[in-house]
């Protein structure tokens, strides 16, 4: 009942935003902002259920030079009741950031962050990308989070680089593949009207001492019409050559004002699992307002059997 | 015949054109600014001017100055934008204030330092502000 009230409360606020680019809740007299975001899936090969994959509650606040960014996520809860036990469901702190503003040019940000690494790891929740599986690269060839400092220095009005640091442990328990507790990165960013490119180099040591070096690259272009992104990352594992490459390209057709067609070639090589495959993606998106997303896809795997649909739908409220 | 034509097509023409200014306050601290650096302070790229953070304010959707604003400043769509402020927002970022008319922008104006806005050139008339950019809309 709980649940249905919840869905209905989300719906409605998010049917009532006006103005397409506001997002959340200002707390009247403060520099607070509330937020969050929701989806669910339909994935047989997970789990035979519609799942709650994310429920998140997003806070910000802005003051001066300081911005205050939060995100705390409560995940795997399954429509019809049967994961509510505690075990089941996960609370993790997925964000817990602060950055003070030296200038336009400088910032520097303390907490932990989504790495500044790559395209998918910028936004790396299902409303806001065009579709609901991720690339292979996601999860297995940098850690998603690093709790730390990010110092990031604007060259010129198109040209960015940062420096990741993290010599401690996690401050939350991750909800993916790689656990770290060291982790030193340098990421550059270019932009140039609707295209844009991305370089990023790194190095982490897992909680187990392995230590493993990451390079990527990557360019996007955003037009108006339909999108291309891709991207390749290959890495380095200490004794070992786990993981030699992963690539994908995607591109996005924007065909009607509603809806989007989504079309993906995967390609990567896993020597610790004994897996060289492509996976191929076809997908349809539909977002009747700027802050719903309805999506459905097919994923055709060449080499393990995860050939499968998937749906899903995700609100921004 | 042509001429009373010409100055008939003048005529009509200037009363349909639109004429959009962005201006700061009357202390902002630049004379004028350029498309690229009133593009990054419209879209939270750019949040401060000289030593201080700038309000910066947008008007309602659907406005023919915003449609205008839209497409000849940030040059780029509504599905564009929408796709952008999905994303900023995640990170953090926060959109201009919307303001709904022109007396609340100016209001904002006198009392707030640094602001920064836009409205229509016939709009500008006995008011107090710095025009640091002037374009004519397509």
């Amino acid at each position: 009942m709980h649940k249905h009230l919840l869905i209905l409360t989300l719906l409605s606020s998010s049917l009532c935003a006006t103005e397409t680019e506001s997002y959340g809740w200002d707390i009247p007299n403060t520099p607070i902002n509330i937020g969050g975001y929701l989806d669910m899936s339909y994935d047989k090969k997970r789990e035979d259920k519609f799942l709650f994959n994310d429920i998140a509650m997003i806070f910000s606040a802005n003051q001066n030079r300081f911005d205050l960014l939060g995100e705390v996520e409560l995940s795997h809860i399954s429509l019809n009741g049967q994961s509510n036990s505690s075990s089941d469901i996960d609370l993790n702190v997925e964000r817990l950031q602060l950055t003070y503003a030296v200038s336009d040019e400088q910032s520097l940000r303390v907490g932990r962050f989504n790495s500044d690494i790559g395209y998918w790891n910028q936004a790396p929740i299902t409303i806001l990308q065009d579709t609901t599986t991720t690339p292979h690269i996601v999860g297995n060839f940098f850690p998603k989070a690093t709790t730390g400092v990010l110092f990031n220095q604007n060259i010129n009005e198109n040209n960015s680089f940062s420096l990741t640091f993290q010599d401690n442990n996690d401050i939350a328990h991750q909800d993916n593949i790689i656990e770290v507790n060291r982790h030193k990165a340098l990421a550059y960013y270019g932009v140039k009207d609707d295209l844009s490119w991305r370089f990023s180099l790194g190095r982490y040591q897992e909680s187990n001492h392995k230590k493993s070096t990451y390079m990527g690259m990557g360019s996007e272009y955003d037009g108006e019409d339909f999108s291309i992104l891709a991207e390749l990352f290959i890495q380095d594992t200490e004794l070992s050559d786990e993981k030699p490459y992963s690539g994908y390209v995607q591109s996005t057709w924007h065909f009607k004002e509603e809806q989007d067609a989504v079309l993906r070639f995967e390609s990567y090589k896993d020597n610790a699992l004994g897996i060289e495959e492509n996976i191929y993606l076809l997908g349809y998106v539909y977002r009747p307002t700027s802050n719903i997303a309805l999506k459905a896809e097919y994923v055709h795997h060449t080499k393990l059997p995860l050939n499968r649909f998937v749906y899903s739908f995700s609100v921004l409220f | 015949m042509l001429k009373y034509f010409i100055v008939f097509i003048s005529i009509t023409g200037g009363l349909f054109s639109l004429e959009l200014v962005v201006i700061g306050d009357k202390n902002f601290p630049e004379n004028n600014l350029s498309k690229e650096t009133i593009k990054a302070i419209f879209l939270d790229k750019k949040r401060f001017i000289g030593e201080s953070k700038v309000l910066v304010m947008n008007h309602e959707h659907e406005k023919p100055l915003r449609i205008c604003f839209e497409k000849n400043i940030l040059e780029k769509s509504e599905k564009s934008l929408e796709r952008y402020w999905r994303k900023a927002y995640y990170q953090g970022k926060r959109p201009p204030k919307i303001v709904s008319s022109n007396e609340m922008l100016f209001l904002y104006l006198q009392s707030v330092q640094p602001s920064i806005g836009y409205v229509d050139v016939n709009a500008t008339l006995d008011k107090e502000f710095k025009v640091l950019y002037q374009i004519e809309c397509e």
